[in-house]
């Protein structure tokens, strides 16, 4: 968790980058368990697997490595949400903070758009884990990736305290599309006529990266070297 | 005639790999403008194996035993040609075919390093689809038989080298696999072990009908296994056939092993063949294939022997003269 948590909990300022102290320390808490949820990873290391030939031993098997891999995922992120949890219930029964609660429909939507970044994450790191079919170097590129996600997915700040080209630009990307907009939608701060533009670019995302991801692992099993041996 | 389980045709691998000198300029040079060259791993092999048979590949480090496994078991994506095994095309990775093969790789495990190899082994059952009355069987049959009843509940990673490995087959076996590809089964284990292996696969073999390719440097695992091999050098297939006939054709030596009751001199062996190796009592010598016997009897008859035995010369003796013949021909 950040550490603006502090800043927040501790200085009796009222209005922080257009967020009222409610809603700030919602954002912060929400921010955190999406972090969890979403962009935490156990894939991280994909690459690396594939470059040294260590999921040979998957692909004898009678079982999809992508099953496998989401398997692995969800499992890590079980473990992930439930420490993220039992950290934000101490703080919060220490603190005893006032929190946004959504209604009813933004909270299925919520939860929609928070399963669609839970998939948005898990097609980049397929993704990356392609990298470990050429290049043993992976780390270049993903500290570069990691680099951009703290600043674009919302994970330091909230987007909008941008200024407006910036954020518009960044809405070109999918990166708003993992944590930042289902943070917005949880505060009541995504207008109810653009649920459905922003849903659809979601959606939209999700299947371009799909499609990426199929192109590149077809492409990617070609040259496997199932080295190690 | 059967229909062949496993139909190789002009298989071809070529793998590109960039060259990088050493040191730092190397790096920023190979940056700059990276080297390719092309490694021909496998180089048109073809041949086809029926159900049932056992063939041993054989070749020289880096011949390319290990890729063509890795082509039949759908890991490689060959560069030209054609596999079928069972019927299936293996780059498919289909379940039914995959549910029908194993591919043991001498060092590389399937084990998980940090559970004992029953979690590995009930993670199959699951994924194999294993009803459970016969992965009960078939595991207690293989435990039995390989003699491992203690090692299955312990942590991998503190078992040795050849317990691990016995481990690593019955996580193999256990979905009674009709094709087993074993590239070097028997690496690094002592003689008594490298046995109990080889009795246990021929076992498996006779008792399954399984269709078996294996690859092995030692003599002793082709000679008990295969009745025909296929021998590859430099990507090329140079010999398929019985082991017997190019034994016959080409080993032209045996060794003789002997421990003497008190020690020998140079001399004293010099006219019985080439001495190989001598310490005090003990001595090894190459002598002709067709006069070992003969030999072996001048000795007994004349040293004072304690111990003696006839081997077969190693299998990369052979290798190389299969191999040099061939490029005298050629
Ligand atoms: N992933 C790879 N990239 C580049 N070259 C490779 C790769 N894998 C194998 N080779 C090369 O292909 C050739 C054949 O290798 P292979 O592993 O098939 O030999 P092998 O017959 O199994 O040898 P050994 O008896 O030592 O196991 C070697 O020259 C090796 O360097
Ligand atoms: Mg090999």
């Amino acid at each position: 968790m950040s550490l603006t948590v502090w800043s927040v909990l501790f200085t009796s300022q009222t209005n922080v980058f257009g967020y009222n102290r409610a809603e700030m320390i919602s954002y912060i808490f929400m921010a955190a368990i999406l972090h969890g949820l979403v962009l935490a990873s156990a894939l991280y290391g994909l690459a690396e697997r594939i470059y040294s030939g260590d999921i040979s031993s998957l692909l004898l098997k009678p079982v999809s490595l992508f099953s496998y891999l989401a398997i692995e995922e969800v499992a890590d992120k079980g473990r992930n949400i439930l420490a993220t949890l039992i950290e934000s219930g101490i703080l919060i029964a220490l603190f005893q903070p006032e929190i946004v609660l959504p209604s009813a429909y933004t909270t299925v939507v919520f939860l929609l758009w928070a399963a669609g970044g839970v998939i948005l994450n898990f097609l980049f790191s397929l993704l990356f884990g392609t990298l470990g079919f050429w290049s043993p170097d992976t780390w270049g590129p993903k500290f570069l990736f990691f680099i951009f996600l703290d600043f674009s997915a919302g994970k330091l700040f909230p987007l909008n305290i941008l200024p407006d080209w910036l954020q518009s630009a960044l809405f070109l990307t999918p990166f708003p599309y993992l944590t930042f907009m289902q943070t917005q939608v949880f505060l009541g701060k995504v207008a109810i006529d653009k649920i459905l533009i922003h849903s659809s670019a979601l959606l939209l995302w999700i299947v371009l990266f799909y499609l990426l991801n199929k192109f590149l692992w077809h492409w990617g099993f070609k040259n496997y070297a199932a080295q190690g041996q | 005639m059967p229909e062949p389980v496993i139909t190789v045709r002009n298989l071809k691998k070529h793998f590109s790999v960039y060259k990088k000198e050493p040191g730092l300029l190397g790096s920023v040079r190979s940056l700059l403008r990276r080297e390719y060259e092309t490694v021909a791993a496998v180089d048109d092999i073809s041949f086809s194996i029926k159900q049932g048979e056992v063939v041993g590949f054989i070749g020289q480090n880096g011949a390319g035993k290990t890729t063509t496994l890795k082509m039949l078991a759908g890991l490689l994506y060959p560069t030209s040609g054609e596999v079928s095994v069972l019927g299936f095309n293996p780059w498919n990775r289909e379940n039914a075919f995959q549910k029908q093969f194993s591919l043991v790789l001498g060092q590389k495990n399937q084990l998980w390093w940090d559970l004992p190899a029953m979690e590995t082994f009930l993670l199959n059952q699951a994924i194999y689809d294993i009803p459970n009355p016969r992965f009960r069987k078939t595991l207690n049959k293989l435990v039995d038989l390989l003699d491992v009843k203690d090692s299955i509940q312990i942590q991998v990673r503190k078992l040795s080298l050849g317990q691990r490995m016995k481990c690593e087959l019955i996580a193999a076996l256990l979905h009674n696999p009709k094709v087993l590809f074993l590239d070097e089964p028997t690496i690094g284990l002592d003689v008594i072990m490298q046995k109990t292996l080889r009795d246990f696969i021929s076992e498996y073999n006779k008792e399954y009908n399984a269709t078996i390719i294996l690859t092995s440097h030692y003599m002793d695992d082709v000679k008990e296994l295969c009745e025909r091999v296929i021998m590859i050098d430099h990507g090329k297939k140079i010999y398929d056939g019985l082991l017997s006939s190019i034994i016959n054709k080409y080993a032209r030596n045996k060794i003789l092993s002997v421990v003497f009751a008190a020690p020998v001199s140079k001399n004293d062996l010099k006219k019985f063949g080439t001495i190989k190796h001598l310490t005090g009592s003990s001595a090894t010598l190459l002598v002709s294939r067709k006069d070992a016997t003969k030999i072996a009897a001048r000795l007994l008859e004349s040293l004072p022997v304690q111990d003696l035995n006839i081997e077969e010369a190693p299998l990369e003796a052979i290798i190389r003269e299969v191999f040099g013949n061939r490029a005298k021909i050629a």
